[in-house]
């Protein structure tokens, strides 16, 4: 491929506007399949991890952006998270262009750092707005931590990056299993597209 | 005769408060946090968990003035879920001050309660509001507000799309799933068996959407989405009228309790 | 008549193909007539379509050589303008509507929303426009939540709706029952009254038969006949192409053959049966 300048204009293309609500609606259909499976996880990460592969960070932080706030519009405890759902498209959108994902190793590593990356970051609002348990999943786990006299932080941190490393690994995975079965000739169409073709010319 | 399609479009509201124009309620919106934030910061030794209480009285009366207290209410269901949780585990799990109530292992210290209304109360008030903002303004009136705001056209397709995409996808996952259950694909029973439920149920939806959306761009393309002209919009915002009174209201609110807060507690 | 599009020595390829789709396109569109194109499946109908369009190469990408006009100006000098000259209509009636609008009604103003067309004129041409392709009854419905014929008319609709100078229309019919189909060359009638040029791709020949002034043969992405309807699908050497021709034509060839003295070989039930009753009352 040959290097040239890049400006966030070029990856909004009409077909990354159309992608952008194809993402958030996978994040929220994903979310809430997951839930109505009664699978113990979030599995709502899918279409910003996607986006994000196929159509770099800009397309990715986006997706993620506008999934807390439309999903914030009947639980507005996800606006204290728009940020991690950025964080979570742009690493994997930055990681995506450098190549990592078009590689099984370099993929999982890129989807660790970006997990771990966003967890930190997910951090400040759970100790200081919720006091370290918001009702999700885990936070029972964190809260007999901190009963146990663990300080909010780690009683946080160590529950939650382990839990979304894993969450976030089966979300790569299944983005893996929707490129597979997208055509070439749609997937060429797409900024990053062309590093996925499965068959290169 | 009947009303013309046109007129069918539109949106009518009788209540001052909840046919604000969309731009004002987001102007009380930003108020009404930075508000709750004003009664939150200790300046002083003073406790204000209770001024929390007060502050999301003043939200239940917004909700009850703009004539869609149940509707609400109905909107603040997930956010008890979270208050709930957040005012159990800080009760129980911070120590300090009085011993409060004690049964067997569980003890509730004054520290503790307070945290847990403060936390609990500001995580309520704030998203509250925003509850109160998105129950009162239909999709509609947000990206017509957007797009007379002068956001890019682009941005305003997104927003809608977006939520009518939800919709969508929510609609064929569930058509798919009991397609699945038809087929005698497992949607209950252990853990592996519900897994393997999700990526079928999931993956040729993407797929439907994503091929779909070149067709998409050609259908916009084809409706003149890029064309070079001033947009224009069948659908009308409107105002209630009551526009400057509440911003006045609002402002002058927020200096009270600010002042309050910087020069007597 | 005169010459609205012309398509100059146009040769095109998908990105990631090895050969060109369409190969040496020469025609001259005129203005107010309606082409029927035919041939098989892949001889590069759609592709035609797309290229007449602008749509290969702006958004398929690819490679395309030669020139696409519209009165003689080159169709990309146009920029996103050229919606406003060409309609375009294409299968798939579920991806032909714009996703933001709640209503058909709403959904047939969109694009005139996006021209800038002031609100009073756009309540008055939808509102005539619904009545041409009686969808009125459908206006207040949700566009997701109506049938796939449905959702064609609208398509055509929210097109037709636009005033563009030529329509392109895409086999319309393809995913459609008779009644769909029926209703959806209700309106492409009324078109042709209204003298608007219309490029229509359909496999159901005798709605070609019936409907199309000119007829434009596709095979392996080339033009190989080009003509006034009834001559072209009179010409049964056209079956070795691949091209379905009508059945009552195919019929008038084997009757002719056969020595019944027919004026001409027709290419509608109508004309069929005037022709034959005709031979034979003269043949006693």
């Amino acid at each position: 491929m040959t290097q040239k300048k890049r400006s966030i204009k070029d990856d909004f293309t009409m077909l990354t506007i159309l992608l952008i609500p194809i993402g958030v609606a996978v994040n929220v259909v994903g979310g809430n399949l997951a839930s109505l499976l009664k699978l113990p996880m979030y599995l709502d990460t899918i279409g910003t991890i996607f986006t994000g592969i196929i159509a770099g960070p800009w397309v990715g932080a986006v997706t993620g952006l506008l999934t807390n706030i439309v999903t914030g519009i009947t639980n507005p405890v996800n606006f204290w998270f728009i940020h991690v759902n950025v964080i979570v498209g742009l690493l994997t959108g930055f990681m995506a262009r450098a190549g990592w994902f078009t590689d099984w190793k370099k993929g999982l590593l890129a989807t660790v750092i970006q997990s771990v990356a966003s967890t930190i970051a997910s951090a400040p609002p759970v100790v200081y707005v919720f006091g370290g348990v918001t009702g999700s999943g885990t936070s029972l786990i964190s809260a007999v931590m901190i009963a146990a006299g663990k300080s909010i932080w780690t009683s946080f941190l160590s529950v939650e990056i382990v839990w979304t490393v894993i969450d976030r690994i089966i979300s790569w995975l299944i983005s893996l299993g929707v490129m597979r079965v997208i055509p070439d000739r749609t997937l060429v169409k797409f900024p990053l597209g062309n590093l996925y073709l499965k068959n290169k010319k | 005769m009947d009303k013309s399609f046109l007129e069918q479009v539109q949106i009518h509201k009788k209540n001052k408060l909840d046919g604000l124009h969309s731009k004002t309620k987001m102007i009380v919106l930003i108020l009404y946090v930075i508000c709750t934030f004003i009664l939150a910061v200790k300046v002083t030794r003073l406790q204000l968990p209770l001024y929390q209480i007060a502050w999301f009285g003043v939200l239940l009366v917004i909700f009850a003035l703009s004539g869609q207290f149940a509707k609400c209410l109905r909107g603040m269901r997930a956010v008890f879920v979270v208050f709930a949780v957040i005012v159990i585990a800080q009760s129980l799990i911070q120590p300090g001050g009085e011993i409060l109530f004690k049964l067997g292992p569980i003890t509730i210290e004054e520290h503790g309660l307070q945290k847990a209304c403060n936390l609990g109360f500001m995580v309520l008030d704030v998203a509250g509001i925003f509850v109160w903002f998105f129950q009162t303004t239909s999709h509609k009136e947000i990206a017509a507000a957007l797009r007379e705001a002068g956001v890019n056209d682009k941005i305003a397709y997104v927003f809608v799309s977006t939520l009518k995409m939800i919709d969508e996808m929510g609609k064929n996952s569930r058509t798919i799933m009991n397609a699945q259950r038809a087929r005698g694909i497992e949607t209950e029973g252990n853990l592996m068996v519900r897994a393997k439920a999700f990526v079928p149920s999931l993956i040729p939806l993407v797929l439907t959407a994503i091929t779909g959306a070149e067709e998409r761009v050609v259908t916009l393309e084809a409706r003149g989405f890029s064309v070079n002209a001033q947009k224009t919009s069948v659908f009308k915002l409107e105002k209630s009228g009551a526009e400057t009174l509440v911003l006045i209201v609002s402002l002058l609110i927020t200096v009270a309790l600010a002042a309050w807060r910087i020069f007597l507690a | 008549m005169s010459t609205i599009m012309e398509c100059k020595n146009v040769t095109y390829q998908y990105p990631l193909t090895d050969k060109p789709t369409l190969k040496n396109i020469n025609i001259k569109i005129e203005k107010g007539k309606v082409y029927g194109v035919v041939g098989e499946n892949g001889a590069g109908k759609t592709t035609f379509c797309a290229v007449l369009r602008g749509f290969a190469p702006s958004f398929y990408q690819g490679e395309l050589q030669g020139e696409v006009e519209l009165e003689g100006k080159n169709i990309v000098e146009y920029g996103g303008d050229i919606s406003t000259r060409i309609g375009y209509v294409f299968q798939n009636p579920f991806t032909q509507i714009s996703g933001v609008k709640d209503t058909v009604y709403e959904e047939v103003c969109y694009g005139l929303e996006n021209f800038g067309v002031p609100v009073d004129e756009i309540d008055r041409r939808v509102r005539e426009v619904m009545k041409l392709t009686n969808i009125e009854s459908l206006a207040m419905q949700n566009p997701f939540e109506i049938s796939g014929g449905q959702m064609q008319r609208v398509a055509l609709a929210s097109v037709i709706v636009l005033e563009p100078d030529v329509l392109v229309i895409d086999e319309p019919t393809s995913q459609l029952d008779p009644e769909g189909t029926e209703s959806v060359f209700e309106v492409i009638k009324a078109m042709k009254e209204k003298h608007k040029t219309i490029v229509l791709v359909e496999h159901k020949i005798d709605l070609i038969a019936e409907y199309a002034d000119e007829v434009i043969v596709f095979k392996d992405g080339e033009i190989v006949a080009h003509g006034p309807t009834e001559d072209i699908l009179s010409d049964m050497s056209l079956l070795k192409k691949g091209v379905n021709l009508p059945q009552v034509a195919v019929l008038c060839s084997k009757l002719k053959e056969k020595g019944l003295p027919l004026e001409k070989i027709a290419v509608t039930d109508k004309e069929a049966v005037r022709v034959i009753e005709k031979a034979l009352k003269e043949r006693g």
